[in-house]
């Protein structure tokens, strides 16, 4: 129980030491900074991954306080969520050369990252609502760093103005649950619940605020509305960032409140048909709108809209069986830690690009594969890996998903996730396309910045390795779902 | 087996600053290794008439343990082992038939090529449905950038429309293997499904693999990607798309339909050889109206794959046996078709059958192998291709006489064929600046023919093989 707290203790220390020698050392430049914020994170990365950590797991007896747990779902969902933090603050490195502010800009970071640890880990909705802010507020200055550019004055606005009001219905909701219920641990909350026989028709209004509340963080149609613009407008590290990394938070939360607090009796099927119908939704408009866009940040905002969908799956078979749910949330999980490492690489590429030349439309890419071989090579593997093209690591957790649909007899779900798969294949096939087959407007090569080359072969070699061995992730993720399943 | 090509491939592609002659002899080296290999284990199934059972087994190693029945499996029997024969023997001729048609990107083209032979023994060789799956779909990737990067002046378009078709199959083929794996007692390993899948659940994974290998083979309403494809890719990849690709819906139909399905195959039938008529039929006929000689010769091979829908659904010795020979024939025959009308694309400046005149006195090597190569795919009866589809036809007849209809086919592609010929070779020319293949080139597009004779007068050579596993397929067990 102590590692959460220690955890976050270094991100938030480091994040309050950062601006403090940015203000007094006036020599303090970006390399500093980034060395600082990676020490933090790679020093609380190896905390969750040593062994010793898990030993921590099964010694249920040091607890002091009920609010913190400590199982594998926090930890797989810190390990994912870190992993982001490091790509993003690795790449920084060339992407924030030129930009002041430097300090603030990674302690933001930290910051953030500290509140997603601790959504992670937090049992408790209130811990859950201060980490929760903890998290999203430094990403409304974040998304606003470009202070002097219209695009990102605008994203920032438009995340902060729907941002807050998605915290004023999760509080809302989280209030509801508590005039209810008279307690705020989720798992006091379940017993509470699941001792009443008829559904209060107040629990149900607070599970749709919940869910509105989440559901923007999570990219949900249709509450998806900022999630274009914003990562077009923000700095693109930032993009990474909300895109990988607080999306997933967000999905955290949901999985932690959804799947054990508040599985209404009752209500099941209208429960799951929700999520379902939510699901084919986000999906359907995802995909279908990433095929006209012609701008890359906003294909893959949407492409990130669709990813969404196939993990809102999991809510949806939440009453398929015991064997269905643990199968939908190690698919899940894996799906979540897929996407972090798949979108992070695209987004990073875009990153690149933009760097370079500023720019941000698809026809840049035309011809990419001769102007910057390697660069072009890792975002071919992580697209088609977004596509879930068999054996990259997004096929296996996507089937893990799909298989759970036809489990919980949801074959109908598990079909438009097919249907919609080989659907979102033709925008990421097209950019391929660009990138090998178009001619491009020139030869000139492009520099491909050791920083970038790294974290990008990186992830085109965890993505390959995941694909071939999923079943180190899968045994982990399957002990976390039986963990998570009452 | 298949570790060597795809070895070779990463080979090749870091070889290629040193200049094009080391790529390409590279892959000529790594292409020839590959053909032996297959030479050697086709000549052993061969000798040790062991058809019907699974030789050089690779294991079932647990792939991952968490997916009961994902296992790494591995087998050649006689269903593969021509199939991987000709996939040896077409690469090599492919490696060949590139040194002139092929100009730029070399290392990439030929790395993609050697990946490209890797995945299709995998393929045909893959004794688990995921595996199998995954090789299935890994196929897609060297093709579309086979077509979009080396193809003709529409390659983009289809390069995406072909991308497009065969992934929306391969989604219900998943669905398919899915519902197979959830319904059956958690494995896919060929051999051990056998027999435990309930009717109602066959028929249904029949319908999905109808669409899922239709596409690829590709049956009738479902082709409209094929001739695209053909037109735009360059020769050489014409020859893989026809010869290899179009085989593994066949090969799909035979392993999949007739060996794990078999009950819902015996009572849809109808259904699937109603689809291979209309294919034929369709295919001929549309074939016959073509100004441009390499769609007429993509359509040619959707009536040939007709055929092999047709056998492989007679459910007797003949038809599934002449099936698969036909799977053979067909991509030898189709891929000395396709190479001619590269070269004749090349020599003369055009495809047209409307312009392309006079080819017997300006172009006279080439017309030879162009009228060989059309008796062969006419089903003339000094190549094995008469024997595969007087088989299949024979075979269809047996089941019901209504099917002799069939026989027709083969009129109209005679027809259509020897009209070809007489405007292209036979009629005076108007202008004489057309050349004629180097030597070497007919030599090279000779040694296509070579299968085709030698399994005609030796048919044993490959009924031996087959025959096992047809009759095994038949009886079933």
């Amino acid at each position: 129980m102590v590692l959460p707290f220690l955890i976050v203790g270094i991100l938030a220390s480091f994040a309050l030491i950062l601006p403090g020698i940015g203000f007094f050392y006036k020599g303090f430049k970006n390399t500093h900074g980034w060395i600082l914020s990676l020490i933090a994170l790679l020093a609380s990365l190896a905390l969750l991954l040593t062994p010793p950590a898990y030993s921590l797991i099964q010694d249920q007896t040091i607890s002091f306080t009920p609010s913190l747990t400590f199982d594998s779902l926090g930890i797989f969902f810190s390990i994912a969520m870190l992993m982001v933090s490091v790509f993003v603050v690795f790449s920084s490195y060339e992407f924030m050369k030129k930009e002041g502010n430097i300090a603030q800009y990674y302690s933001l970071i930290l910051f953030s990252s500290a509140g997603m640890v601790l959504i992670a880990f937090s049992m408790d909705l209130l811990l859950l609502f201060i980490a929760w802010e903890l998290m999203t507020i430094p990403t409304f200055v974040l998304a606003g760093f470009n202070k002097k550019a219209f695009e990102s004055n605008e994203a920032a606005v438009k995340y902060f103005v729907l941002g807050t009001l998605s915290t004023g219905i999760l509080l809302y909701g989280i209030s509801l649950v508590y005039g209810l219920t008279g307690t705020l641990q989720l798992n006091e909350i379940f017993k509470i619940l699941s001792q009443r026989a008829l559904v209060d028709p107040l629990s149900l209004l607070a599970s749709s605020l919940l869910i509105a509340g989440f559901g923007l963080k999570m990219a949900i149609v249709p509450f998806h509305m900022w999630i274009p613009d914003t990562y077009e407008g923000a700095p693109t590290t930032v993009s990474t960032f909300l895109a990988a990394g607080t999306k997933k938070a967000g999905f955290a939360a949901a999985l932690r409140v959804f799947l054990i607090a508040l599985p209404l009796k009752g209500l099941l099927n209208e429960w799951s048909l929700t999520f379902a119908f939510l699901a084919i939704i986000t999906m359907t408009l995802g995909n279908i709108a990433a095929l006209t866009q012609g701008n890359i940040l906003r294909l893959l905002a949407y492409s990130s809209i669709a990813q969404a969908g196939y993990i809102l799956i999991v809510f949806a078979i939440a009453n398929g069986g015991t064997k269905a749910l643990e199968l939908g949330v190690s698919g899940a999980l894996f799906h979540v830690l897929n996407h972090a490492i798949m979108k992070s690489a695209a987004f990073l590429v875009a990153a690149l690009v933009i760097q370079h030349s500023g720019r941000a439309d698809l026809d840049y890419y035309n011809g990419f594969s001769n102007r910057a071989p390697l660069t072009a090579f890792n975002f071919t593997i992580a697209l088609l890996a977004l596509a879930g093209v068999p054996p990259l690591s997004g096929f296996w957790s996507k089937f893990l998903l799909f298989t759970a649909a036809i489990e919980a007899n949801m074959i109908w779900l598990a079909l438009a996730g097919i249907v919609n798969t080989a659907l979102s294949l033709a925008y990421y096939a097209l950019i391929i396309k660009r990138m090998y087959i178009d001619e491009p407007q020139d030869n000139v090569k492009m520099p491909q910045p050791l920083a970038y080359t790294f974290i990008l072969t990186l992830s085109t070699i965890l993505i390959m390795f995941f694909g071939l061995f999923p079943d180190i992730v899968i045994s982990y993720t399957q002990e976390a779902a039986k963990a998570l399943i009452p | 087996m298949i570790l060597t090509p795809i070895l070779g491939a990463l080979v090749t592609y870091f070889t290629g600053k040193a200049g094009t002659k080391v790529v390409r002899a590279l892959a000529l080296a790594f292409s020839l290794f590959a053909l032996a290999l297959s030479i050697l284990a086709y000549g052993s199934i061969l000798t040790e008439n062991k058809g019907a059972e699974l030789n050089f087994v690779e294991g079932p190693y647990p792939w991952i343990e968490t997916f009961k029945g994902l296992s790494y499996y591995i087998a050649m029997d006689g269903l593969s082992g021509p199939l991987v024969l000709i996939t040896g023997i077409l690469t090599v001729l492919v490696v060949l038939g590139s040194y002139d048609l092929i100009t730029f990107r070399e290392p990439l083209y030929y790395s993609l090529i050697l990946f490209f032979e890797g995945v299709i023994f995998g393929v045909f060789t893959a004794q688990n449905l995921f595996l199998f799956f995954i090789f299935y779909e890994l196929v897609l990737i060297p093709m579309f950038l086979f077509i979009g990067i080396w193809g003709g002046p529409k390659r983009k378009y289809a390069a995406i429309k072909f991308l497009i078709f065969t992934s929306a199959g391969s989604a219900f083929l998943l669905l398919a293997f899915m519902a197979l794996w959830i319904f059956s007692p958690n494995t896919l390993n060929i051999p051990e499904l056998y027999g435990k899948i309930p009717f109602w659940l066959q028929v249904w994974a029949s319908f999905a693999t109808l669409i899922g290998f239709g596409v690829k083979l590709p049956i009738v309403p479902l082709h409209t990607w094929l001739p695209d494809a053909h037109v735009e890719a360059p020769a050489p990849i014409s020859v893989f798309l026809a010869g290899l690709l179009l085989k593994m819906g066949g090969y799909g139909f035979v392993r999949v339909n007739i060996g794990l399905l078999p009950e819902a195959s015996r009572e849809l039938s109808w259904i699937f050889i109603t689809i291979g008529l209309v294919t034929m039929f369709y295919g001929a006929i549309v074939a016959m109206i073509q100004k441009d000689l390499k769609r007429m010769i993509a359509l040619t091979s959707i009536n040939h794959m007709g055929y092999v829908l047709l056998g492989a659904f007679t459910g007797n010795l003949l038809g599934l046996s002449g099936a698969m020979f036909q799977m053979f024939n067909h991509a030898a025959l189709i891929g000395l078709l396709f190479m001619l009308s590269g070269y004749i694309h090349e020599q003369a400046g055009t495809r047209d059958l409307t312009i392309l005149r006079g080819m017997k006195q300006l172009m006279p090597k080439t017309s030879l192998l162009l009228i060989v190569g059309s008796m062969a795919a006419m089903g003339f009866p000094t190549f094995s291709s008469f024997l595969s589809e007087f088989m299949v036809i024979y075979g269809a007849i047996s089941l019901n006489s209504f099917y002799a209809i069939a026989i027709a086919v083969p009129l109209i592609t005679v027809g259509y064929f020897m009209w070809m010929m007489k405007r292209a070779i036979f009629t005076p020319s108007l202008s004489n600046h057309y050349h004629d293949l180097p030597s070497h080139s007919f030599l090279h597009l000779a040694a296509y023919m070579l299968p085709l004779i030698l399994f005609l007068a030796m048919p044993w050579l490959m009924l031996n093989i087959i025959n096992p596993i047809s009759a095994k397929l038949i009886i079933g067990g």
